[in-house]
């Protein structure tokens, strides 16, 4: 049997297999969940492999899987991600209810993104793409949180979204007589231009909703944040992106030889403005969760300026970043969900000082966060530095300033982050909370050591994005494992960095911790600090979590003030007004809809001549 | 094999450097401050004792490993910043010249802004860990302004990175050599604006919200002491070199030996503290305000001007 | 096995009037026969479906006439889908009947009589060859609909049936007003004999008569504004009642509707698709922006209803294969899936008189298999995959695409979205709102969860496995679509005569 039919198989049969044993015993179902979780990654590395395809004839469509050197980067992101957060989840997920669908959904989800990204045309893409989409909507339900609004108003922007790709994939079908992303390429050029412009147009609508791009992104803040937690670091780090392989396979790849690939750079404008924007909104957050999902999308703005940008050095830089995106936003996630599930709120006016408690947790929320942040020496920086220097490359200059401003924007909700949760004052109401179990840990770790390995070897992931871009007609990118390039030729060596930066760092470890080691005080209580001469009492609250960032609030407040929802909502009402005014044909008297059916005839009587043309 | 040597005592060489440089800017800053204020003042070398002390206190305290560590992000940070700028042109030719190469030769401008930001995060995170509420304030306060005067400060860096189509150090240092004068005068509106942004990385008043010393008990550091304070001057010290020389070898054509240095270096370190010295502080949100005025206004015209 | 289509209309009506006596006999044989009766037809049309196809119709004359001149009945690739298509939902929706509620002994006869009526005068209305017997079979059928809305007695069923009555007459009217002026024209009743003599009559009359006919059939086929009747009948009759108007009743006039218009009018080219494609645009739209705002789960559903009737309609009015295909498709999946929403429904609204989606909260913990089968069905009728919704609305969409039709293609996937929104907040309060305090609900006897289940099932297996009946729905869209070939193997001496 073929390979890639073993691993949906897999996946689909686990994610079924899963909701059974969860009806039988719980047991069961955690057993099941973590052979998934193990047999879909080892298979995946092992056996499948780019290359192998697999065609097949359904419903009079003939469909083709298969993954090719693109999709595979994407792929690699997945199967890391998604079983690490599976494990993850079978902490995180302990003695909650309804643990069948949970399971069932986000097996199911991984199943869709996979089945995405082997799709070689058309029919098969949107097949997998809806059932990630309705497998991801019961997630974000599955809470029961705000079902009416935040659910509903994901549900809606993704069928808007999977309807216009829809709409443009049956016309495309209808001009190539095929539904095969192959011949689509091939055959481009017989199009005529309207129908390349709405095509185009409706396939980025269709991938930019998932990726949030504005203005269709007011459904990812309340749906990251609303989803479990294990789920939100695929939601936020993994399923994303599966929007963003589409801008990359739309602009880059299906429309690469025509003038619609011009759009990129609005693409990106919308991308940097959706950055800046978002940037700002996680700045006030007061809860954690809702604080990553703002700067998640923010960051997938940089991701599609990247890919909008259209450069060699760009659409490199925003591969990368979307990997290393999955890999801190998982981590951070999974911090989060480790702090709510031992904490029981991730709202950061009320915990503080979890450092003591949870370092584990702490460690890799403070590598992601710093991944996140962009600062050398890890991972992060890297994607950020080909960015910036892609976009000054080609001279998009206030692009730049745009996404600058909000990466620099971002350290504040990042200091917040860490601050709000685990610095601070320590209080006596959170002494109790430990460190989350070992499962929920070691996920986060392993994600952290792997971005503290970008920051000097980035080269290993290089090569398959490498490869990738070879499929975007970027043929021979040259990638260094710890050197970046330019495309002007200015340079970064990461090793040199690491280098430095380690051994200053070290050397000053040793010396200050050696220096008047008996003289220093460790362990001291936070309440014991200095407060130039006043005696704080008990009950005088020494942590500074509210307001956190006010002045920097008012400095914005004219640019906050309008909130894209509240048009959505006004344009919502104005729709239900108009249904109610539809409701009102049906009146429920017999007499009023006799005289419709008599009006309706004698209309078509009288028109007949109109409508039969004679 | 020399080679390595030479790069590893140059750097040594360099620190040192730029460590006495800094202190003895920081002393004589004082110094003036105070003729200014009609007072006496301390001696220039006063910054080198207070160091001494702090340094061989024997009882500090700390209140976590972040803030253990806290000291360690920032000189980290100052000490490669320091290795990662040229301190001198390449064209000087006096006998030390061959001491002061920066390490990465491409030494690059994105990299270095960012490398930049190191010392502030880990001061921020061990400044956090103290639970001191001055401390979180002026963190909050730092950051805020740092996301004032960085637009401008970049919006000038994009300018000259795109007009003279490089993105290092050297490349722009190369670029003023080749036209012959200084940056400063062929592209006057990002000078005008990387200038006007200066004052807020150095927080002199008007823009010593951070420390603000009557209002926060000088905010961050506040819970810093003994080896830890100590170190983080010492970073300081280092960090305002690396500021001074990055404007001097970015704007006013760098320097040949190490007299035109100092020279150059102190001129431009006495802007932001006469004008402290005679400045009340800002609010936080009125310095962001200032930063997103005129500097940008002029940053804006600065990009325009690079693109024509 | 015997296996004649004539067995469709004579055993049911035989078995409607065999029941009273029966009952005489045993009593539970009024509930048992019946669905002996029924799953002896199912059984039949899967036999028959496996003789038929295109180039091979199964024709049987009643009483030795031949074709113009006797009543034949025409089981098609396509009239047999449809007939097997009911009556194998029929069967399951007896068999979901079956212990739905303990009522009285007269009422259950009543209902299975009733039930036996409606199911024969549609399969009739499929299967006729006739147009006045055609006219007859829909009378049948309404009249048995009529008395079963008002099944339950009271102001509301009463009501409802009223008002059904009163628009089902004009239909009527209109009906018989249409067959006369074309028996006046052409003197036959045939339907093939009067498709071939469709160009002598003069064209006003050909079109006063299609007006009439298409105003007439589109009262049966739920057609705006012409379905003012469908919401209050859906929601007031039974359970399985509803069900059967959604797959069995309304199938019927949609298929006379097309069958009139595509075969026996030749005004498909002259405008006549066309405004069928414009009516069931208007139709979906309005409906589905009706059903957004409605608060009774059942008015929901028919609201939703009609508007896949729209789109049915639509994707007929394209006129072209794939729109026959498309909508043979959707025709099919509206009547397994809204089956299977109307029974799933029906316990949900149990006991609750007034029918409200706001008091099914919390019901997906309450009623766990029925809501987790209602869910399924509303996940498969907006077309999400893998469900069988999907494959019809794909081949929907690629024939609204083919047939240049930009704007129709916008506004049918627009008004899903507006699908998605209304079936997805009645999941919500299933399965995430608190449940009320003291809230009364009926588990689902084991024949209903059977049905249930059954139909899912196909959703499922449709949904993962299309090509289960796209050979079936390929074979019905070619004879559909080749009119001249209906004519020539129902009345071949006529239609050579008429080459020459």
């Amino acid at each position: 049997m073929n390979s890639l039919i073993i691993l949906l198989f897999i996946l689909g049969g686990g994610a079924l297999l899963s909701y059974f044993a969860f009806l039988s015993k719980h047991a069961f179902g955690q057993a099941v969940v973590w052979l998934v979780a193990i047999a879909s990654p080892v298979y995946f590395f092992t056996q499948v492999a780019v290359g192998e395809s697999f065609s097949f004839s359904l419903g009079g469509f003939e469909l083709a899987l298969g993954f090719n050197h693109y999709s595979w980067v994407f792929a690699l992101l997945i199967m890391v991600l998604s079983p690490l957060s599976l494990i993850y989840s079978t902490g995180y997920m302990k003695s909650r209810l309804r643990l069948g669908t949970f399971y069932f959904s986000f097996i199911f989800s991984i199943f869709g993104m996979m089945g995405i990204l082997m799709s070689r045309d058309l029919v098969s893409l949107f097949i997998f793409w809806e059932i990630m989409t309705w497998a991801s909507y019961l997630l974000v339900i599955y809470r029961g949180k705000d079902v009416e609004h935040t659910g509903i108003k994901y549900m809606i922007f993704s069928a808007v979204g999977a309807y216009s790709m829809f709409m443009a994939i049956v016309i495309l079908n209808r001009e190539m007589h095929s539904f095969d992303i192959a011949t689509v390429i091939q055959n481009f050029g017989n199009m005529n231009a309207a129908d390349q412009w709405l095509t185009g147009i409706l396939l980025l609508i269709g991938f930019a909703v998932k990726s949030a791009v504005m203005p269709l992104h007011v459904w990812a803040p309340g749906a990251y944040t609303n989803t479990p937690t294990s789920f939100t670091a695929v939601f936020s780090g993994g399923l994303s992106k599966m929007g963003v392989y589409g801008i990359g396979l739309v602009l880059l790849n299906l429309y690469s030889h025509s003038d619609f690939s011009q759009v990129g750079i609005y693409l990106a404008w919308l991308g940097a403005i959706t950055a800046v924007m978002a940037t700002f909104r996680a700045v006030f957050q007061n809860d954690a969760k809702k604080l990553l999902a703002y700067s998640s999308v923010a960051q997938l703005g940089y991701i599609v300026a990247g890919i909008g940008l259209g450069t060699e050095l760009s659409v490199f830089a925003g591969i990368y970043l979307a990997i290393l995106h999955g890999a801190f936003k998982g981590t951070l996630f999974m911090a989060v969900g480790a702090v709510e599930r031992q904490a029981g709120t991730t709202d950061m006016t009320k915990i503080s000082g979890l450092i003591k408690n949870m370092p584990w947790t702490f460690f890799a929320a403070l590598v992601a966060i710093i991944a996140l942040a962009g600062i050398p020496p890890v991972g992060g920086f890297v994607g950020k530095w080909m960015l910036y220097e892609a976009a000054i490359n080609s001279e998009h200059m206030f692009l730049v300033i745009l996404i600058f401003i909000s990466s620099t924007a971002a350290f504040l909700y990042s200091f917040r982050f860490l601050f709000g949760l685990f610095l601070g004052q320590q209080e006596e109401e959170t002494a109790h909370i430990k460190e989350a179990p070992a499962v929920m840990v070691v996920p986060m770790i392993l994600l952290s050591l792997f971005l503290v390995l970008m920051g000097t070897f980035p080269g290993i992931i290089f090569k398959p994005i490498a490869a990738g871009m070879a499929e975007l007609g970027f043929q021979g990118v040259p990638w260094h494992m710890s050197v970046l390039y330019n495309m002007w030729g200015d340079s970064v060596n990461l090793t040199y960095v690491s280098i430095t930066f380690g051994t200053v760092f070290l050397l000053g470890l040793v010396y200050i911790t050696l220096i008047a080691r008996k003289g220093t005080k460790h362990k001291l209580s936070t309440k014991d600090i200095h407060t130039a001469g006043e005696i704080p009492k008990p009950e005088d609250n020494l942590n500074y979590s509210l307001d956190f960032y006010k002045p920097f609030e008012r400095v914005l407040s004219p640019l906050l003030k309008h909130k894209l929802d509240v048009y959505y909502n006004e344009f919502g009402k104005g729709l239900e007004a108009l249904f109610n005014f539809m409701r009102r044909i049906y009146t429920g008297n017999g007499q009023t809809y006799a005289l419709y059916v008599v009006v309706f005839l004698v209309a078509l009587i009288l028109l007949s001549g109109r409508i039969f043309g004679i | 094999m020399d080679d390595i040597l030479i790069k590893i005592l140059g750097a040594i060489a360099t620190v040192i450097l730029a460590f006495t440089v800094g202190m003895t800017y920081g002393g004589l800053s004082r110094k003036v401050i105070a003729r200014i204020q009609n007072r006496i003042g301390p001696p220039w070398y006063q910054n080198f004792i207070d160091n001494a002390k702090l340094l061989f206190k024997v009882s500090n305290i700390n209140h976590g490993f972040m803030q253990h560590v806290a000291p360690l992000w920032l000189i980290g940070m100052s000490v490669t910043t320091v290795l990662f700028i040229p301190v001198l042109n390449t064209g000087g030719d006096s006998w030390y010249n061959s001491w002061f190469p920066n390490l990465n030769f491409h030494g690059d401008l994105i990299f270095l802004l960012y490398l930049m930001v190191i010392g502030s995060l880990g001061m921020a995170l061990g400044a956090g860990q103290t639970g001191n509420p001055n401390s979180a304030i002026g963190v909050s306060r730092g950051l805020t302004q740092m996301v004032g005067f960085e637009v401008p400060w970049v919006m000038a860096l994009v300018a000259l990175m795109i007009q003279y189509k490089t993105t290092s150090i050297t490349g722009l240092m190369a670029a003023a050599e080749q036209q012959g004068t200084w940056l400063a005068f062929s592209s006057p509106f990002a000078t005008l604006a990387a200038l006007l942004a200066m004052p807020g990385m150095f927080r002199y008043s008007p823009f010593d919200i951070v420390g603000a010393p009557a209002e926060l008990a000088s905010g961050p550091v506040s819970e810093f002491g003994g080896k830890y304070l100590s170190t983080m001057m010492t970073s300081g010290s280092i960090f305002a070199f690396v500021k001074l020389t990055l404007y001097v070898d970015i704007f006013f054509g760098g320097a040949n030996n190490l007299v035109e240095l100092v020279i150059k270096t102190f001129i431009l370190y006495m802007y932001p503290v006469l004008w402290g010295a005679v400045s009340p502080r800002f609010r936080t949100e009125q310095a962001v305000r200032f930063f997103w005025g005129w500097p940008v206004l002029f940053g804006i015209i600065a990009l325009i001007q690079a693109s024509l | 096995m015997v296996a004649n289509p004539i067995l469709y209309i004579a055993l049911p009506l035989f078995t409607a009037f065999l029941v009273p006596l029966l009952a005489k006999l045993w009593k539970p044989l009024v509930r048992i026969v019946p669905g002996l009766v029924l799953a002896y037809l199912a059984i039949m049309s899967v036999v028959l479906m496996q003789q038929v196809s295109p180039e091979k119709p199964i024709i049987a004359m009643i009483a030795g006439w031949k074709a113009p001149w006797g009543i034949n009945l025409v089981f098609t690739s396509f009239s047999g889908f449809i007939a097997s298509l009911i009556s194998i939902l029929a069967f399951f929706i007896w068999l979901y009947s079956f212990g739905f509620k303990k009522v009285e002994f007269d009422d259950a006869q009543k209902y299975f009589i009733l039930f036996m009526l409606l199911t024969a005068g549609s399969i009739g209305v499929v299967l006729t060859g006739d147009i006045f017997n055609m006219f007859v079979f829909i009378e049948i059928t309404s009249l048995s609909a009529y008395a079963l809305t008002a099944f339950y007695k009271g102001r509301d069923g009463a009501e409802a049936a009223f008002k059904f009555l009163l628009i089902g007459s004009f239909s009527s009217i209109m009906l018989l007003l249409g067959i006369a002026i074309l028996y006046t024209y052409t003197g036959t009743l045939n339907m093939a004999h009067l498709a071939l003599l469709m160009p002598q009559v003069p064209m006003h009359a050909k079109i006063t008569s299609f007006l009439l006919f298409f105003v007439a059939l589109g009262i049966e086929a739920e057609m705006f504004p012409l379905n003012g009747w469908a919401p209050d009948a859906y929601s007031q009759a039974p359970g399985p009642i509803a069900a059967s108007f959604a797959g069995i009743l309304a199938k019927a006039g949609i298929y006379a509707l097309i069958r009139v218009s595509y075969t026996i009018f030749d005004l498909g080219d002259h405008g006549g698709f066309e405004l069928l494609l414009v009516m069931g645009l208007i139709t979906m739209v309005v409906s589905e922006l009706v059903a957004m705002r409605q608060e009774n789960l059942r008015r929901m559903l028919a609201y939703s209803s009609m508007g896949q009737m729209g789109l049915i309609m639509i994707a007929f009015g394209l006129g072209t294969k794939e729109g026959i295909y498309a909508g043979l498709f959707i025709m099919f999946n509206h009547a397994v899936i809204k089956s299977l929403l109307f029974l799933a429904s029906a316990y949900l609204v149990y006991y609750t008189s007034r029918k409200k989606i706001s008091d099914l909260d919390g019901f997906g913990k309450l009623l766990p298999l029925t809501s987790l089968l209602f869910g399924l069905g509303a996940f498969a009728i907006v077309g999400l995959p893998p469900f069988s919704g999907f494959w019809s609305k794909l081949s929907l969409l690629i024939a609204t695409a083919n047939s240049h039709m930009e704007f129709v293609l916008a506004t049918v996937l627009a008004v899903s979205v507006i699908e998605i929104i209304y079936y997805f907040r009645v999941l919500g309060r299933l399965y995430f709102r608190k449940a009320h305090k003291e809230i009364k609900v009926r588990k689902p006897t084991w024949n209903s969860v059977v049905t249930m289940i059954v139909l899912a099932l196909v959703i499922i297996a449709v949904g993962v496995h299309p090509d289960f009946i796209t050979g079936l729905l390929h074979n019905a869209a070619t004879d559909l679509a080749d009119k001249a070939d209906y004519i020539q193997k129902i009345i071949p001496d006529l239609f050579s005569q008429t080459l020459n």
